[in-house]
């Protein structure tokens, strides 16, 4: 029975070592475990992430909180001061730790700012008050004040039911790189070995012989493992238990004796296959189901995502071998190259990754060179993109000038369409720029390369594997032209929010933004500031919801948070403390140079703070009013703990916000399969519910709703069907769900032929009357028919061109008019960019994932790579920002400047296996429009074919009332 | 050129004014490369730019062996005297470089310029017996360096070579000789072996031409035949030339919001098309538009519709011209139709399984009739002439 302890804890063992043996190995080993926690860093008042601060003052700290449950676990643990989920951002871990120790005994000595002292004194007597706890304050934040919850106690009392065990084999493969041991100065043979410093596996001779088992004195020399290693690619791959026996690496027996030779003789990285002897349950004995669930548990959720991972610094290796074979390279090339003293690659001054398919491309990079500066002399014009056949892959190498050297980055045609490439070159370069003050500093400086190469292994794989970093398996199959196009407009994704919220959160970014700090101001002791806030946005979910930044700097801002993934990790995971600290050159303060105006000349800092959903970025000035900066100051506490309780009393609000993301979407979307003439779904469904008590509820339920709202009985024969809503999300779209998988493969599910999904909202606001014959694509009237207030009346409804109705009274009138005309809502999907503000607005994620069906991922796929292809065709028309040369002939020469575009597309269900008849079809416009005047916005819209065009013209006219 | 011994090969090069270089290696012998200096500078444009400089290297390469023949292109013992022979088919590279007749599509489309005579099946009646009388069963009537009619033969030949063959044979008329006889390999029918092509001028802007073998002699079949078959089809062709440059008869009645169009019959790889005069100084001039026409035209096949298989692309040169058609398979619907708002006209394309219609209307036309407009010209156009 005592192997099944060991085993029953094993997960917990496998996150902070809670069991009694693991309490033992901890204790015994805290030395040792020190090197992979921070957390038991003695001085809990120092915050936790202070040991991560780079040399440079830079800090990438990142905290995970996965879930309920695993914060739970956490919780539990935590007081073994062992945290699992922190990893340092840096190559060479213990190294840098002390280094950085000793760097702020230094930095202490030499002149920290007086106040930072006095304010540590200070939080140390506020910190009850303030803060809670700098140590779990990630965890506490969670608002998991209850007690730990002790699991050790209910798999205990699980386990009362006797068990049948039974010795099972079970095979896991693992990832080890050896090269990540080169940098670490643990001793190896310290103990553990190689065993323990690669794997991750903890091995104790003598605990074998101290089991007394019967069985112990036959195993002595038998593997078992004992305890794993925090972050190491044992407890990584979660199948390995304590207790198992490890039984053979790659096919080779190992024992106690042959361990280190058999594990030293890996050479690089690689897959290792560990044949595992392992004692499992007997399948069909449920008296441990707990058991059985918590190992599922421990299976099914990966401990963290490949996402953090990357973020971490870990694992970069094996996800960069994954894309090996597709060429894609970035080379940092000098043009003056220095003849006398001919030396291999000196040109090259930066390269990543080093595969094989991009050592092809690095071999050719004379050619660039030679194009680069041939091109210039026989054309006049920059190169800035060339296109070349590697093997069969079609490759596309876009090009960046800057002073004598050339930025080369090449990209698989497949990922990148040579449309969008400048675009995605120019954001590369600009996100170094804000990092680095320029291509120069950044590429030419030895100690960036580190750095480089995390950054361009995180562009490399959003671009070429995003499939791989989100590894939700719930997420939509990744859209990799909607990507390219989100993130390549130079705008934000805004959420608007009710104006009460909206009004709050501004309320409390201003009081943050005052610098008001009470007695923690420097103001109070009457010190010159050491910053100024230039101004902060916050971000909920990867949706911006407040920016009180110049436009130019929220997309500084963005681009870096996008460039790191910072938006869908907050999105997706909860992240329990995220704090990033970095100088930043903001690109248009560094330009800006008006005549008799200038910005105060000072330096920039970026700081970060994340908690759980909410993201906040504030933008800091050194320097001007501020006192200077000197060196490279590293995060100050008092800065961080002041955005820390800004999101803190925001938290308050995210019930509202929450709402407001799970409110129907406005204006309302129709789902593509709802188009697609089919037998009628209805009856359909009804025929499948008086078989299936399940689906005859679902029915009941959406007829009931149907027949609920108001006027929609007078729909009742003519099957019509309410969008999903709240009340009824749920139950309504797995009823469509369930009607789709049950039409089986010979028809999507559509649910009402030629039908009308309109939902019963409220259509409150206001309706414009509009005058007809806007015809011309000028469309210069944008603004004058802004609605009013924050309700958003669907523009695509026909029975809206009437004046100005209480709301009462359109309420009425739309019911009757929509059972007279007929209208249809129609509107799939849209998109809208405010240029000015830089923000733009589209359905909410949820909002898509709502209108399920086959079609519509389709759909929306193809909208976004349709909009890659206007939104270049506007592009073409705009002058060239950014660019050198930007004085263009003023000859109108090409197609001129483009104004509005439009696309038709036929889309045809998949697995149309009916011969008879030919396949119905559904064709839908995808249209963009930009508008110069009153202010400069870009609309991008996909309907439905049916829609009569004036409402078309009323659609942008009336820019969707989404008024800000 | 460049990189080739280490398995690269580069196609194409941009430059930030528009400036488009592109390079392509024909028979592994003859190395054209094409460079676009981007005088334009619409920086946009420069992506047609690229299909429309590959067209330039396909037609150049297959104008080369149109006028000497494959073998001495593929295999140069001479490299002097290749030079030297070159010299011949200038004219015809000039043509498609300058580009001096408006209204011809054919050098980037692919499809044969066409126009739509009154009365073709006189025509076409004329053009068979002609032929037969020459021993051939390839002969044409060009009207305006269009074809009016060609035998059935004709337009089995590959769609390039058609294109060529217009083309040369307008080069040969702007030579201003009444006839003539000129030795042509066709690229892909024939690339080695050679046939006359015997041009008759019958009229001045309308040719008729046959594709031969050794008889008859110039001498004979313009002393003989030409006289025979075409002198009672004088005033025909007359009515053929005043239908001039609109290309379509005067049956065919155009909405009047209609400045420019290009039909294309995918099947027959055929096309018409045309350029409404106008005053009007609100719209673009004629020359504008036709250049639109064309920059439309690069646009839409460029981005949405996948050009056709146009016959002279041999599989393993297929991804060198791929450079520019990353696009379009990118979609997962197929695009039917597009439209384009700029600020000189609106334009408009339209496809069905066998027609593409581009149109230019200008900009009083309202948006939304822009479908109703091209839909309705497809089907006048269709219905009066079955084109």
């Amino acid at each position: 029975m005592a192997s099944t302890n060991v085993r029953g804890g094993g997960m917990t063992v496998a996150v902070g070592g809670q069991t009694e043996d693991g309490e033992d190995y901890y204790s015994d080993n805290k030395s040792t475990s020190s090197s992979y926690s921070s957390s038991n860093y003695s001085d809990d008042l120092e915050p936790e992430w202070l040991d991560d601060i780079q040399k440079n003052g830079e800090l990438f700290y990142l905290e995970l909180s996965e879930g309920e449950e695993e914060a739970v676990l956490a919780q539990a643990t935590s007081s073994q001061g062992v945290s699992t989920n922190h990893v340092r951002f840096s190559e060479k871990e213990a190294e840098i730790i002390t280094e950085q120790k000793k760097q702020r005994c230094g930095s202490l000595a030499k002149g920290e700012p007086a106040l930072k002292r006095l304010a540590r004194i200070l939080r140390r007597k506020r910190r009850p008050s303030q803060r809670r706890g700098g140590k779990d304050g990630g965890k506490d934040i969670s608002s998991l004040t209850s007690a730990p919850a002790s699991i050790l106690k209910n798999q205990a009392g699980q386990r009362q039911g006797v068990m049948v065990q039974q010795q099972q084999l079970k095979e896991v493969c693992v990832y080890l790189n050896p090269k990540r041991l080169g940098g670490s100065s643990l001793p190896l043979s310290d103990r553990g070995g190689l065993l323990e410093a690669l794997l991750g596996v903890v091995h104790h001779p003598s605990w074998s012989r101290g089991q007394g088992d019967s069985a112990a004195a036959r195993r002595e020399e038998r593997l078992i493992v004992h305890g794993l290693v925090p972050n190491s690619p044992a407890i990584k791959c979660g199948q390995i238990l304590i207790g198992d026996v490890l039984v053979a690496v790659d096919d080779v027996d190992v024992t106690t004796e042959n361990i280190e030779r058999v594990l030293s003789c890996i050479p690089g990285p690689t897959q290792v296959r560990l044949t595992l002897e392992t004692v499992g349950p007997v399948e069909g004995i449920s008296g441990d189901s707990g058991d059985a669930a918590s190992v599922q548990r421990l299976k099914t959720t990966p401990p963290v995502s490949q996402l953090v991972r990357l973020l971490w610094g870990e694992d970069t290796a094996e996800l960069q071998m994954s894309i090996g074979h597709i060429p894609h390279i970035v080379m940092y090339l000098s043009l003056k190259l220095d003849s006398s003293s001919p030396q291999e690659e000196q040109e090259i001054l930066y390269q990543y990754p080093v595969s094989e398919a991009s050592s092809q491309l690095k071999a050719v990079r004379g050619i660039f060179l030679t194009l680069c500066d041939m091109l210039e002399n026989f054309t006049g014009g920059q190169i800035i993109s060339s296109s070349l056949l590697l093997g069969k892959h079609l490759v596309h190498v876009g090009y960046w000038k800057e002073s004598n050297n050339l930025l080369v980055i090449g990209l698989p045609a497949e990922r990148v369409p040579l449309l969008y490439l400048q675009t995605v070159v120019g954001g590369v370069v600009r996100t170094l720029k804000v990092m680095y003050g320029s291509l120069d500093s950044a590429f030419c400086k030895a100690d960036h390369a580190p750095r480089l190469d995390h950054f361009f292994c995180l562009f490399f794989q959003q671009l070429i594997q995003p499939s791989r970093l989100t590894d939700s398996s719930s997420a939509p199959p990744t859209d990799i032209s909607g990507t390219l196009f989100l993130d390549g407009l130079p705008a934000v994704r805004w959420l608007t929010l009710p104006p009460e919220i909206k009004m709050e959160v501004d309320t409390v970014l201003s009081d943050f933004e005052s610098s008001d700090f009470g007695e923690m101001s420097e103001d109070f002791f009457g010190l010159r500031r050491l910053y100024v806030i230039l101004g902060s946005c916050l971000f909920y979910k990867a949706y911006l919801i407040a920016n009180h930044l110049p436009k130019e700097d929220l997309l500084d801002v963005c681009l870096y948070c996008q460039h790191y993934c910072l938006l869908p990790l907050a999105s997706e995971q909860r992240v329990g403390q995220l704090v990033i600290w970095r100088e930043v050159f903001p690109q248009h303060r560094a330009q800006q140079r008006a005549p008799g105006y200038s910005q105060p000349h000072g330096r920039h800092f970026l700081l970060i703070v994340g908690l759980r959903h909410f993201m906040q970025c504030v933008l800091l000035e050194a320097g001007g009013c501020a006192s200077p900066a000197l060196g490279s100051p590293g995060p100050d506490c008092v800065y961080v703990d002041q955005v820390k309780a800004t999101l803190l009393q925001l938290e308050v609000l995210e019930a509202g916000i929450e709402e407001r993301l799970n409110a129907p979407p406005t204006p309302c979307l129709s789902c593509a399969d709802w188009f697609l003439p089919a037998a009628t779904a209805r009856d359909r469904l009804d025929g499948l519910a008086s078989s299936s008590p399940v689906l005859s509820k679902l029915a009941g339920a959406v007829k009931g709703s149907s027949s609920g709202s108001r006027g929609r009985s007078l729909f009742g024969e003519k099957a019509r069907r309410s969008s999903p809503q709240r009340s009824l999300s749920d139950s309504g779209s797995e009823g469509q769900a369930d009607t789709g998988t049950g039409s089986g493969s010979s028809m999507a599910p559509a649910l009402s032929p030629h039908s009308t999904p309109d939902s019963a909202r409220k259509l409150g606001g206001r309706r414009d009357s509009l005058g007809s014959g806007g015809s011309d694509g000028s469309g210069g009237s944008g603004g004058v028919f802004k609605i009013p207030r924050m309700k958003h009346p669907n523009p695509f409804y026909l029975g809206t061109l009437k004046k100005i109705l209480t709301e009462r009274e359109t309420e009425e009138m739309y019911n009757n008019m929509k059972l007279t005309s007929g209208a249809e809502n129609t509107l799939f999907h849209y998109v809208m960019m405010e240029t000015v503000q830089g923000i733009f607005i589209a359905p909410t994620h949820r909002e898509v994932a709502q209108l399920s069906g086959s079609i519509h991922p389709q759909l929306i796929r193809n909208f976004h790579h349709c909009c890659l292809s206007i939104r270049a065709a506007f592009q073409q028309s705009l002058p060239p920002r950014g660019r050198r040369g930007t004085d263009r002939p003023q000859g109108s020469r090409g197609l001129g400047p483009v104004k509005e575009h439009g696309v038709l597309f036929q889309c045809k269900p998949e697995n149309w296996t009916d011969q008879r008849k030919p396949a119905p079809t559904m064709t839908y416009w995808v249209i963009g429009r930009m508008l110069l005047e009153p202010v400069p916005q870009e609309f991008y819209v996909c309907f439905h074919d049916s829609v009569a065009e004036v409402p078309v013209e009323m659609a942008f006219r009336l820019s969707f009332g989404l008024a800000l | 050129m460049f990189g080739g011994g280490q398995g690269v090969l580069l196609s194409s090069c941009e430059t930030e004014r528009g400036g488009k270089v592109v390079w392509r290696v024909f028979q592994d012998s003859v190395m054209l490369i094409a460079v676009n200096g981007g005088q334009g500078g619409g920086g946009g444009s420069s992506r047609g730019e690229e299909l429309s400089l590959q067209r330039l290297l396909e037609n150049v390469w297959s104008s080369m062996v149109l006028v000497l023949g494959q073998d001495e292109l593929a295999s140069v013992r001479n490299v002097e005297r290749l030079k030297r022979d070159l010299r011949s088919c200038f004219s015809l590279i000039d043509q498609l470089l300058e580009e001096k007749q408006e209204g011809i599509m054919g050098n980037l489309t692919h499809c044969a310029d066409c126009l739509v005579p009154p009365n073709p099946t006189l025509l076409q009646e004329a053009v068979e017996n002609f032929t037969q009388a020459a021993d051939s069963e390839f002969g044409c009537l060009m009207v305006h360096g269009r074809i009016a009619v060609a035998t059935e033969k004709w337009w089995r030949l590959a769609p390039q070579e058609v294109v060529l063959l217009s083309a040369l044979m307008r080069s040969l008329s702007a030579s201003g000789s009444a006839s003539c006889d000129y030795p042509v390999f066709l690229p892909h029918g024939s690339p080695t072996v050679a046939h006359r092509l015997l041009r008759f001028q019958l009229l001045p802007g309308a040719d008729v031409c046959v594709l031969c073998g050794p008889t008859p002699s110039l001498l004979r079949a313009e002393t003989t035949l030409v006289g025979r078959f075409w002198l009672p089809l004088a005033d025909t062709l007359r009515d053929c030339l005043a239908v001039g440059e609109r290309c379509l008869p005067g049956s065919v009645s155009l909405r009047p919001d209609v400045l420019a169009l290009l039909l294309i019959n995918r099947e027959t790889r055929r096309s018409v098309s045309c350029v409404r005069a106008s005053s009007d100084s609100s719209v673009p001039s004629r020359a504008r538009c036709w250049e639109l026409l064309k920059l439309f035209y690069i646009f839409s096949t460029t981005r949405y519709f996948s050009q056709e298989e146009t016959l002279c692309v041999s599989p393993e040169e297929k991804p060198q011209r791929s450079s520019c058609e990353d696009f379009a398979p990118g979609f997962s619907h197929q695009p039917l139709q597009c439209y384009l708002v700029t600020e000189e006209c609106k334009c408009y394309t339209l496809q069905t399984p066998q027609h593409q219609l581009f149109l230019l209307t200008p900009l009083s036309v309202p948006t939304f009739a822009l479908r109703t407009v091209a839909t309705h010209t497809l089907s006048a156009i269709t219905a009066a002439t079955g084109f």
